[in-house]
């Protein structure tokens, strides 16, 4: 379960850079639900999960996961009970290490890493079996490096890693978003199934409105670091693609409304 | 002949060196100035303690942890007060100088009179049978305890180099080689990026300072000035390994910047003799890691262009 409680994030406060990424925002997921997120550019969505995983603390409000306010703790900390898949496919993976070395390092997550050896006699085996779920041939050049394989399977193994340990939460960062489409439908099926199969809590930030509307149990719409739109169940099942899209436009007219608006007001004033 | 071992006894003494050096740049691609005061510091360290009478197992390690220190000090310098990389090793460098004058209390202490890991290895080989002060040698006359010792820093270099290498594929140490290749990823593993570069900047110095324990030992003495140019030394020690032997993996990495240390000694060495004037040498290392540095992209470029130049 995780709960945010009226949770604020400006950035380059006092400076004209300044940007309102989350506003008072209030969010609770439940055990098993797998969230879908999407919004404008800039809408705070990625800082939303910045902001739960720990790469930056909250200026105001709380971050409560499986009842333990972490709000407070660094993002190492948080790691034990967070998995984790990033936007940019390099960014998952050692790209000098070993396929299995990488799988090994995401086994200890949260956990103590000694002086046991990183790939001992069993482990490699049941390395093998778990990379043959991906259905990639991976499990014949574990001992690659990273580095020599392609975006597709770098997220494929990176979300493998992410789930090796049951995470109480699964974060993904608009994870297909530098793939190509072939690549991205496989991941977005490995991502499902993983997801189903352990009964994971997932939160998916995506660009694509299709996987918005057919992927998960609840979808979030942001807007200007706050939630504008939430529906879950039925409802959500409900949902097109063109639906979001018009809610999209819907948005763009009223900002551009905000823009007249406040130009008229201005000449009126001052 | 005296020359070779002499040469080759010097190079395997300063690749544990260039091991450090590996650690700290390669491993974590940060050029840490610290060595130049850390080397000093365990030999510093080692001398005050052999010349007190210490036993020379003691003050080599005792050499290891005042190293450690330095390093885990410039790592704090860095991961916590956030100061730049090269300026947190200038800083601790600098202080180190004083530090090492303190441990000394005088800018040089000779080891002549003192008992030092070259006795441990001359004994054994008297243990051995070689009670002649010389031997031949593929028609050479060779002092025993020159080859002696050079055997037993070989025995040592070799244990030193397999230890880091089953190091580095042990649970903490993957994490260790990750925190250098993606922080970003091994920090969504759970792994604290700052304690893991203040452990790899620990251990990358406590090496150096053994070596420069090993050598106060060797040539007879410690001298605050010993560190001067050793980065650079060290630099050059891991590029030629990686020339000799390649990237492909850690074990060969290691195995080549204990071979590149060796060869660049043997290369001056050589150099030396044939009139090569010892104030050019720094001088010479330098444009050598430089030329080294550079021509990889240099390459690169020449390459890229070459088929450019064919069409038109």
């Amino acid at each position: 379960m995780l709960e945010l409680r009226r949770i604020s994030k400006t950035f380059n406060p006092g400076t004209i850079n300044e940007v309102r990424s989350l506003q008072e925002l209030s969010l609770s997921i439940e055990d098993g639900s797998f969230v879908t997120v999407i919004g404008t550019n800039g809408s705070g969505k990625s800082t939303l999960l910045n902001a739960v995983a720990g790469g930056f603390f909250v200026d105001a409000g709380s971050i409560h996961l499986g009842g333990r306010d972490v709000t407070r703790w660094p993002e190492h900390r948080r790691a034990a009970f967070i998995g984790r898949v990033f936007q940019n496919p390099f960014s998952g993976t050692a790209p000098t290490m070993s396929i299995a070395e990488n799988l090994s390092l995401a086994a200890r997550r949260g956990r103590p890493r000694g002086f046991g050896p990183a790939l001992g006699a069993g482990w490699m085996r049941e390395l093998q079996e778990r990379v043959r779920v991906l259905n990639m041939g991976l499990e014949s050049r574990l001992a690659n490096a990273i580095g020599t394989l392609s975006g597709g399977e770098r997220q494929a193994l990176t979300l493998l890693m992410a789930t090796w340990l049951r995470p109480e939460l699964l974060l993904l960062d608009e994870h297909t978003a530098a793939l190509d489409p072939k690549s991205g439908d496989k991941v977005i099926r490995v991502s499902e199934e993983i997801i189903a199969r352990d009964k994971l809590t997932a939160l998916m930030v995506t660009h694509s409105m299709s996987q918005a509307a057919t992927l998960g149990d609840r979808l979030i719409m942001m807007h200007r670091g706050r939630i504008i739109y939430d529906v879950r169940g039925a409802e959500k099942r409900r949902v097109r693609p063109a639906e979001l899209l018009a809610r999209f436009e819907e948005l763009r007219r009223g900002e551009q409304l905000d823009e007249t608006a406040a130009d008229m007001l201005k000449r009126t004033y001052i | 002949m005296t020359l070779v071992i002499g040469a080759l006894t010097i190079g395997l003494i300063l690749s544990v060196l260039a091991l450090g050096i590996y650690i700290s740049f390669r491993i974590f691609d940060f050029p840490d100035i610290t060595a130049e005061g850390s080397i000093t510091l365990g030999a510093a360290v080692a001398a005050t303690l052999l010349v007190s009478g210490v036993n020379p197992f003691v003050a080599t390690t005792a050499a290891f942890f005042a190293g450690s220190a330095a390093g885990a000090l410039t790592g704090v310098l860095h991961t916590k007060f956030k100061i730049n990389g090269l300026l947190s090793g200038i800083l601790v460098m600098t202080a180190l100088y004083s530090v090492n004058l303190h441990v000394m209390g005088k800018s040089n202490v000779p080891l002549l009179s003192s008992l030092t890991l070259g006795n441990y290895a001359e004994n054994a080989a008297q243990l051995l049978g070689m009670t002649d002060e010389s031997l031949r040698l593929g028609g050479w006359e060779v002092s025993v305890r020159d080859l002696s010792i050079l055997v037993g820093v070989f025995g040592a270099i070799a244990a030193t180099a397999f230890a880091l290498d089953r190091f580095f594929r042990t649970h903490l140490g993957t994490a260790m080689r990750a925190t250098g290749d993606n922080p970003q990823m091994i920090r969504a593993l759970g792994v604290d990026v700052s304690a893991m570069m203040i452990l790899g900047l620990a251990v990358a110095n406590g090496l150096v300072a053994v070596s420069g324990a090993l050598l106060a030992q060797y040539q007879g003495f410690a001298d605050v000035q010993m560190g001067i140019g050793m980065l650079v030394w060290g630099l050059a020690s891991v590029i030629i390994g990686e020339a000799l032997v390649g990237v492909r993996s850690l074990g060969l990495a290691i195995v080549g910047t204990v071979m590149g240390s060796v060869l660049f000694r043997l290369l001056v060495a050589m150099a030396l003799r044939w009139g090569l004037d010892p104030n050019d040498l720094k001088l010479i290392t330098a444009v050598f890691v430089f030329g080294a540095l550079v021509l990889p992209t240099v390459l690169s470029k020449l390459r890229a262009r070459t088929p450019q130049v064919a069409h038109a």
